[in-house]
C-alpha cells in the first residue's frame, strides 16, 4: 500500500492530540476516545460506502461537458443557485457529501460551485434541520437561523470564484478519474 | 440515523438502475472501480482522522466559554461565538446538545446563530476527518477564505431579524 503525505499528516495529528489527551485528561479519556473513534468508524461505514458508490455512479450519469456547463466556471449565478439547491437537499453526513463533492470536482465543477454546495449543505441542510435543529432548538431559533443563513452559500460561491483567481488560492486541476 | 442510511442506500439503488439502463453491466463496473479507487486513498487516513477528532472532543473545553457570548455581548460576542462554533467537536448529535447548554447558560440568540453557523462552516473536526483527506489542503484553504465572514454575517442578519420580529 502506498503511504501518501496526507496519510502521514493524519497519523501525526492523531499522535499529537492523543498525547495531549493523555497528559491533560489521563488514560480513561484516551480509552474513551479510542472506543468513540472505533464506534464512529463502524457507524459511518454503511453511509461512507453509499457515498462513494453515489460518487462513482454520478460520474457515469453526468458527462463532463454537462457538469462543466451547469456548474463550471462559466455557469454564472445560475450555477451557484443550482449548487446551493443541491447542497441543501443532500442528506447524510460529511462521509456522504464529500465523496460527491470530489466526484463533481473531477467532473468539471468549478471552485465557486463546489464551495456554494458545501456551504449550502452545511448551513441549510434540510435533513439536519428536520432531524436535529427543529426538535432540539425550537421553531423560533430555527427560522431565524435559516433566514439569516439563506443568502450565504451563493455569497461564498461568488467570493470563491473571485479568490480562486488569485495565485495563492488557485485550485489545483481536478485529479483525473 | 437508520432512516438516513436507508434513504442513502435507496439513492444508490435508484442511481445504479439509471446507470444500468444506460450503460449496462459495464457502466456499473466502471462506477464501482471509481468508488473503490477513492476508498483506497481513504483506507489509511480515515481511521487516524477519526481518532484525532475523538481526541479533540476530549481536549476542547465547552462550559467555560458560555458566559462570554451573552445577549449583551454584541458584535464581539458574535465574532467570538463564530470561533467557538468552529471548534465544537462532532456532528449534529454532539453539537446541538452543546448549543443547548450555551442557550441555557444565557447565550444571546444572534450569538447562538453565529455559533451554529460557525460550527456548520468551519467545523475543524469535519475538516480534519473528511474534507482535507478527500479534497486536499489547497481546497480547504480556498473554502476557508471564501467562507470566513459567513458566521459573522449570519449573526448580524439574525440580530436584525430579532429586532424586526420584536423578540427579547
Amino acid at each position: 500500500m502506498k503511504i501518501a503525505k496526507t496519510d502521514i499528516v493524519f497519523i501525526a495529528l492523531a499522535l499529537v492530540t492523543g498525547t495531549l489527551c493523555l497528559l491533560l485528561k489521563g488514560p480513561p479519556a484516551v480509552l474513551e476516545a479510542l472506543s468513540h473513534a472505533g464506534l464512529l468508524l463502524l457507524g459511518i461505514l454503511p453511509q461512507l460506502a453509499a457515498g462513494l458508490l453515489i460518487g462513482g455512479l454520478v460520474t457515469r450519469l453526468v458527462s463532463k461537458e454537462r457538469v462543466a456547463g451547469m456548474l463550471g466556471a462559466g455557469s454564472g449565478a445560475r450555477g451557484l443557485a443550482l449548487a446551493t439547491l443541491a447542497g441543501a437537499l443532500t442528506p447524510g453526513g460529511p462521509f456522504t457529501s464529500f465523496p460527491l463533492v470530489y466526484a463533481l470536482w473531477t467532473a468539471g465543477a468549478d471552485a465557486g460551485a463546489l464551495i456554494a454546495y458545501i456551504a449550502a449543505w452545511s448551513l441549510l441542510g434540510f435533513n439536519r434541520l428536520i432531524v436535529w435543529e427543529l426538535p432540539l432548538m425550537g421553531a423560533e431559533f430555527t427560522w431565524i437561523r435559516l433566514v439569516a443563513c439563506l443568502p450565504l452559500p451563493m455569497l461564498a460561491g461568488l467570493l470563491a470564484r473571485y479568490i480562486s483567481r488569485l495565485r495563492a488560492f488557485e485550485l489545483a486541476k481536478a485529479p483525473a478519474e | 440515523m437508520i432512516a438516513a442510511v436507508v434513504f442513502i442506500w435507496l439513492a444508490v439503488f435508484v442511481l445504479a438502475a439509471f446507470v444500468w439502463r444506460r450503460e449496462g453491466r459495464q457502466g456499473l463496473v466502471h462506477a464501482g472501480d471509481t468508488a473503490l479507487g477513492t476508498a483506497k486513498t481513504l483506507m489509511l487516513r480515515l481511521p487516524f482522522a477519526l481518532l484525532a477528532a475523538s481526541f479533540l472532543v476530549q481536549i476542547v473545553p465547552v462550559a467555560v466559554l458560555s458566559d462570554l457570548i451573552g445577549a449583551e455581548s454584541g458584535v464581539l460576542g458574535i465574532l467570538l461565538a463564530s470561533g467557538i462554533g468552529g471548534l465544537l467537536p462532532g456532528g449534529p448529535m454532539t453539537s446541538f446538545p452543546i448549543a443547548i447548554v450555551f442557550m441555557q447558560g444565557g447565550a444571546g440568540l444572534p450569538q447562538l446563530v453565529a455559533l451554529i453557523a460557525g460550527w456548520s462552516v468551519f467545523a475543524l473536526h469535519r475538516l480534519l476527518a473528511y474534507e482535507a483527506p478527500i479534497m486536499g489542503w489547497r481546497f480547504v484553504a480556498l473554502r476557508m477564505a471564501s467562507c470566513a465572514a459567513l458566521p459573522l454575517l449570519a449573526g448580524l442578519f439574525a440580530e436584525v431579524l430579532v429586532v424586526l420580529a420584536g423578540i427579547d
